[in-house]
């Protein structure tokens, strides 16, 4: 028998102000005892709402409205919540996907760990000595007792994520659901947490229901993987199996777009458009709109999860032909027309710089009441960028990066050091000097839902630059911002122009922000961390864009980044930042070849390797 | 009412009343507003409140000063809620009344939004020095006891009159609405769409005008009620003590006359009950619209 | 540590402002303010008699002398406790009149507002804890009713109702005529009648901001991923309600409570006055209208000192509550 088993569940939200979603429809699943299960999938497909189901912590709006959950055999899904109780923590717990607020903040870890125990007392006998209890289980995670004393705004994220970890084991659960656990983390954290993780796992042997849309993290650590797409189970296997022979053309869009950096030629794949929306009715396979072996039946058959392979798959064309993987092959074949990014080897002729920083270093000066600290934030930095090439600039969080781009756009002024645009200093640049500065350098921002004003539409965001800087006007204006629309890959315009953002998908809105930054025509565009935020599903698209139009358009582009395998594809050079130090420089093949620094060796070595366990 | 600044989201409340803009002729705002069953009540229940004063000459059936009937009459045909101690009809005050309190509620709370604005918003997005000095100020509108010193600002006073209540109610009552503006300001300003605006060449008046401030316009609108709650209450009580112009009618007014006048021991509860109830339902109104807006904006407290 | 230093500079700050505000606001008027207060009085007082033109000359200087020496006189009298005598009651000084009234505003105000703060907390947490049950619309929408009706005029219901109607209570004032302030067993209870109505007045509306306050801030606290995980974890559902709910929604509560102390002070004033009460409150009102500047100073900045030490206190506590607060290197 099953430790976990879900059989026909759904959920769904019945917000007052709006449609009904079927966030989770019919998803039937098990999880055996000792078992690690991924559970894949872009954002929005309903992975955390399924994992909120299992741990029956739903809130309205959300409701189970059909199917059961058994943990160890026994029926769940209606057990009133005092019930719950004494199966909760003991069985079954969880790590949520934000740890910045899963800690109460007023009370202390050691607090945290006591009422853990306190209210399962019954179950542990009144006399655990909790000091000592939680030490040992802080050092699982490799944190000093001297957490305990601490409250949650004293630590660091990923100290934070490591005790809600710890938390998480303390009564030695037979189940884990971990919900996006790291996203958010600095990758070298990320990756001390969840070999941890593992390692524990093996140890202690309790299941986990392991939930990413980081699919490198889940096929490395996962025993068997789920991919989850609009509320459904589509492909269920080995995770072996999965890397390798995995049947349904979604599982594969999402593999295609991993990599690996250190290769001589590196292809990621994309998959274009975006899920549906789960308020409407859908004849048919919910993939069809964005499947690219679609055939007729799909739009109007809805495919069942049969058995395939090793596991199960959700496909007509699997279902039909004898044998899936020729479909697929087929498949991929048409997906490389004109869905995958290569990145070769590079060798382009050096060009006159256009942007040449020089011995730059920037020291901040923060007070804290009566005494003053001075923090190096950039030390002794110079390179210059390149008309035509992509300079690549990697390093943790806190190493510098952000700073460097600030200066280098003329937000900060350096301590030492110049930068000079085609030979004018541009260090210590007047109010006005700056702004006409700004025509020639522009930003692409992180997070693509904070960079656009909600309340302007696409077209007024547009014309701002186009107006400031080159004095178009009006009609003209309007014209003109289509036309880079349309360089951005949003065709046709009309449909864009008058849009809000919140009606734009992640990848549209940074498309959008990209076109923003063409509009002056600059020279020099910095791009900071501009596909960290989208799902990796699309992550190559954008890629793509910014390569073709830095060639095409002839702009020297920094590309601030912590995620090598992007580097890897778009960067012409690379540079690696270590605490305002840089340690490592060149093409950037040779870097990620042939690391030297360990901060580098570090980084490739965080880069999750699917399969890299049966290998090992 | 109380919420904490923190937790509202103005943006999302501005995108909401821009689609509805979109699909409808009416305004975005009015439209999302109307949706909202409490807001709807309180808009037509203020709606009737500035029917009845712009219309008060027609309504009421005397003069509001006019003192030829008989004195501390009950209610009757002819004077539906009696008389005033003084031989005035009752009722025709009450009407008149509403015109008073509408006045000081729009004028001293547009007054003080603007200064509330206009502190908040350099507060918070300058920063720095101009912000230090700006907080103290409007940490200490918050503290400093605001009826004592309008009655003290009051009780120097050289004329007494609207005009003189209407200032001092201002002046006394823009911190809070200063406060929440500038925590919201520093939210919004480390947005990137700010950083963009400044990349694409705008001033840092346009920003704030044209990026910032329509996503504040809920708060605005929240801020301006609660000002002007705050100023009706304040006039409506000031008046009361006595520190208002006697010969301007307002419920205030008639309710010191009331208790001057010896409502309480005459048993002329009608007299007493009339402006009181009159005032709690020109304030329900404004709630009821505020509960809306808080709704809207205020994702946690969305009933569901 | 740091946030105790900086509430501490913020309360010495605002002390001296509002010591200077209260210098400035009887010079805010154009010519010479002691001139026109003298205009003034005598135009409806026939005489002014010799200690009163000195007590004005002492308050507001003489015309010729500099602004500066007059604020370097002024800080010196209220150092040394010096508020001068006051007009309407002379030969007392104002400082007897005010230790007189102290104590019943003090008693009133304290216990009212305690009892608010904790009723409208409790409340609150209830409706909260109970969302959107029978007890949170009853718990909700009647405090926003009661909220609605204007304060005052509920006094006034209330003597109307309570005093002269039933005649359970007397109607006003803070003890029986014949006797005077004493502790005796007799005037103690006497004195608590009469207090009855005021504090009841006080104790209708005092608890409302505070209901919607902390039910708003407890939903929002309880939708927090951390009081989800309390859930996960199994703690009992009163026990999530009490150390991940309320224990952290009541923290904002306790700031509002130091912020809104300037304006329950301005309920006071009018409850005294109504219930013709021998507090600060209606003190201030017949200074005001007795035209007795002294008094009316002084008792301005006593309130005012009076209000900024609660509200340093209550921030002091907060530092306590709150260890985001008082383990922070910086504020
Ligand atoms: N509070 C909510 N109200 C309405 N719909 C919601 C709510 N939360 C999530 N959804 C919808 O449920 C679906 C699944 O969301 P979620 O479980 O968070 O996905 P994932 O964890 O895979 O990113 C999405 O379509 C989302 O829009
Ligand atoms: S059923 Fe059809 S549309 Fe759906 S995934 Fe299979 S081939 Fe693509
Ligand atoms: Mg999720």
């Amino acid at each position: 028998m099953a430790l976990l088993e879900v059989r026909d569940l759904s959920v769904t939200y019945s917000p007052r102000d709006s449609a009904a979603v079927r966030a989770v429809d019919r998803v039937s699943f098990e999880v055996h005892d000792g078992e690690f299960v991924g559970l894949l999938g872009e954002s929005g497909c309903g992975k955390s709402t399924l994992g909120n189901a299992v741990l029956r912590l739903l809130d309205r709006p959300a409701a189970i409205t059909g199917g059961t959950i058994r943990f160890d055999g026994q029926d769940v899904t209606t057990t009133p919540e005092d019930d719950l109780r004494s199966l909760r923590w003991v069985d079954l717990s969880t790590v949520f996907q934000s740890s910045m607020n899963s800690l109460n903040p007023v009370i202390t870890v050691r607090r945290q760990f006591a009422d853990t125990f306190e209210a399962h007392s019954d179950a542990l006998g009144n006399d655990l000595d909790v000091d000592a209890r939680a030490t040992e289980l802080l050092e699982m995670v490799s944190l000093d007792r001297s957490v305990l004393s601490r409250f949650p705004h004293e630590l660091s994220g990923g100290m934070k994520q490591r005790v809600a970890l710890a938390l998480a084991l303390a009564l030695e659960p037979r189940f884990v659901l971990l919900d996006e656990p790291t996203t958010g983390l600095d990758v070298v954290v990320q990756r001390d947490i969840l070999d941890r993780l593992r390692v524990l796992q093996a140890r202690l042997g309790f299941a986990v229901l392991f939930i990413s849309h980081d699919l490198g993290t889940v096929m490395e650590l996962a025993d068997r993987v789920m991919v989850m797409y609009a509320g459904e189970i589509v492909e269920d296997q080995p995770a072996a199996e999965m890397v390798t022979r995995h049947l349904h053309p979604y599982s594969a869009g999402l593999l295609g777009s991993y990599a690996d950096p250190r290769d001589q030629v590196v292809e990621v794949e994309f998959i274009p458009g975006r899920p549906p929306d789960l308020s409407q009715p859908h004849a048919g396979c919910l993939f069809q709109p964005r499947c690219p072996v679609a055939v007729d039946a799909c739009r109007t058959v809805h495919p069942e999860l049969l058995p395939a392979s090793l596991g199960q798959v959700r496909c007509l064309l699997v279902e039909q032909s004898g044998d899936a993987r020729v479909v697929l092959e087929k498949a991929a074949e048409l997906r490389r027309r004109d869905q995958v990014f290569a990145a070769g080897l590079s060798e382009r002729a050096d060009a006159e710089p256009v942007l040449v920083v020089d011995g730059v270093s920037k020291v901040y000066k923060t007070r804290r009441g009566l005494n003053t600290t001075l923090t190096q934030a950039v030390d002794d930095v110079s390179f210059a960028l390149r008309p035509g090439q992509v300079t690549a600039l990697v390093g943790q969080s806190g190493s510098g990066k952000t700073t460097i781009a600030r200066i280098l756009t003329g937000v900060e002024r350096p301590t030492a050091g110049s930068v000079r645009f085609k030979d004018e200093p541009v260090d210590h640049l007047g109010r006005g000097a700056l702004r006409k500065y700004r025509r020639h350098v522009q930003l692409v921002f992180q997070d693509p839902f904070s960079a656009l004003n909600p309340t302007r539409t696409v077209a007024y965001a547009l014309s701002r630059p186009l107006r400031n800087h080159l004095g178009l006007t009006g009609a003209e204006a309007r014209a003109r911002a289509a036309e880079l629309l349309e360089t951005v890959g949003l065709s046709p315009a009309d449909q864009y122009l008058d849009k809000l953002p919140h009606q734009l998908s992640g990848g549209q809105r940074q498309r959008v922000v990209i076109a923003r930054a063409l509009a002056p025509e600059p020279e020099v565009v910095v791009a900071d961390e501009p596909i960290s935020m989208l799902d990796v599903s699309i992550r190559a698209e954008i890629i793509a864009l910014l390569d073709q139009l830095v060639r095409d358009r002839g702009i020297a582009m920094l590309y601030i980044t912590h995620d090598l395998l992007s580097a890897r594809l778009l960067a012409d050079e690379v540079m690696v930042l270590n605490q305002g130090v840089m340690v490592e420089r060149g093409p950037t093949l040779d870097v990620i070849a042939e690391a030297k620094d360990p901060y580098t060796r570090k980084l490739l070595a965080a880069i999750p390797r699917p399969g890299a366990r049966d290998i090992a | 009412m109380t919420t904490t600044p923190e937790t509202i989201d103005t943006e999302a409340l501005r995108v909401t009343a821009l689609d509805a803009d979109a699909s409808s002729r009416l305004p975005g705002w009015f439209v999302i507003l109307w949706r909202n069953g409490k807001c709807r009540v309180g808009m037509l229940m203020l709606a009737a409140f500035i029917v009845i004063a712009v219309l008060a000459p027609v309504i009421a059936p005397y003069g509001p000063r006019l003192d030829e009937f008989g004195a501390s009459e009950g209610p009757s045909a002819a004077h539906w809620l009696g008389t005033t101690a003084r031989g005035e009809d009752v009722f025709s005050q009450l009407i008149y009344g509403a015109r008073t309190s509408l006045i000081v509620g729009l004028v001293a709370g547009v007054l003080s939004t603007l200064i509330a604005m206009a502190v908040g918003l350099t507060a918070g997005y300058l920063r720095g020095v101009v912000d230090e000095v700006l907080s103290f100020f409007i940490n200490l509108g918050l503290v400093v006891p605001v009826l004592p010193l309008m009655i003290v600002l009051a009780g120097y006073a050289p004329v007494k009159g609207l005009g003189l209540i209407i200032i001092v109610i201002t002046v006394t009552g823009w911190a809070y609405g200063a406060r929440i503006k500038r925590a919201q300001i520093i939210t919004l300003r480390t947005r990137d769409y700010i950083t963009a605006a400044k990349f694409a060449g705008d001033s840092t008046a346009r920003i704030i005008a044209f990026e910032i401030v329509p996503n504040m316009i809920s708060l605005i609108v929240v801020g301006f009620m609660g000002a002007a709650l705050g100023a009706i209450g304040a006039e409506a009580g000031l008046a009361f003590l006595g520190l208002g112009d006697p010969q301007t009618v307002s419920w205030g007014t008639m309710l010191n006359q009331a208790s001057l006048g010896g409502a309480l021991t005459t048993g002329q509860w009608a007299w007493l009950v009339a402006p009181g109830l009159a005032l709690a339902l020109l304030i329900t109104s404004f709630t009821l619209m505020n509960f809306g807006i808080d709704a809207l904006s205020n994702p946690h407290l969305r009933e569901d | 540590m740091l946030y105790f230093v900086r509430r501490a500079g913020f309360f010495l700050a605002t002390l001296w402002a509002a010591v200077t505000l209260n210098f400035l606001i009887p010079r805010l008027q154009p010519g010479d303010p002691a001139q026109a207060m003298l205009n003034r009085l005598q135009g409806e007082t026939t005489a002014v008699n010799p200690a009163q033109l000195e007590a004005i000359r002492k308050l507001l200087g003489t015309p010729d002398g500099n602004l500066l020496s007059q604020y370097w006189d002024y800080l010196g009298a209220i150092c040394t406790g010096h508020f001068g005598v006051s007009y309407s009651y002379f030969p007392y000084t104002v400082t007897a009149m005010i230790s007189s009234a102290l104590p019943w505003t003090l008693i009133l105000v304290g216990v009212t507002q305690m009892l608010s703060f904790a009723i409208g907390t409790l409340l609150g947490a209830w409706a909260a804890y109970r969302r959107n049950s029978r007890v949170d619309s009853v718990i909700t929408l009647g405090s926003t009713f009661v909220g609605t009706l204007p304060f005052f005029w509920l006094a006034l219901l209330l003597i109307f109702v309570f005093a002269i109607t039933l005649n359970w209570f007397p109607d006003g004032g803070g003890y029986g005529g014949g006797s005077s302030p004493s502790w005796t067993w007799l005037f103690v209870s006497d004195a608590f009648q009469h207090s009855v109505l005021p504090a009841v007045a006080l104790l209708i509306t005092g608890p409302i901001g505070w209901i919607i306050g902390m039910r708003n801030n407890m939903v929002q606290t309880l939708g927090e991923d951390y009081a989800r995980l309390a859930r996960a974890k199994g703690l009992p559902r009163r026990r999530i309600a009490l150390t991940y709910g309320a224990r952290i929604a009541i923290l904002p509560n306790v700031t509002g409570f130091a912020i809104a102390l300037g304006s329950l002070l301005g309920g006071t004033v009018l409850v005294e006055t109504i219930f013709n009460y021998p507090g600060l409150g209606r003190l201030l009102l017949e200074a005001v209208s007795n035209k007795d500047y002294p008094l009316m100073q002084a008792l301005f900045l006593f309130t005012t000192i009076g209000v900024l030490t609660a509200n340093f206190l209550a921030d002091v506590t907060y530092g306590f509550l709150d260890p985001r607060v008082r383990r922070a290197e910086a504020v």
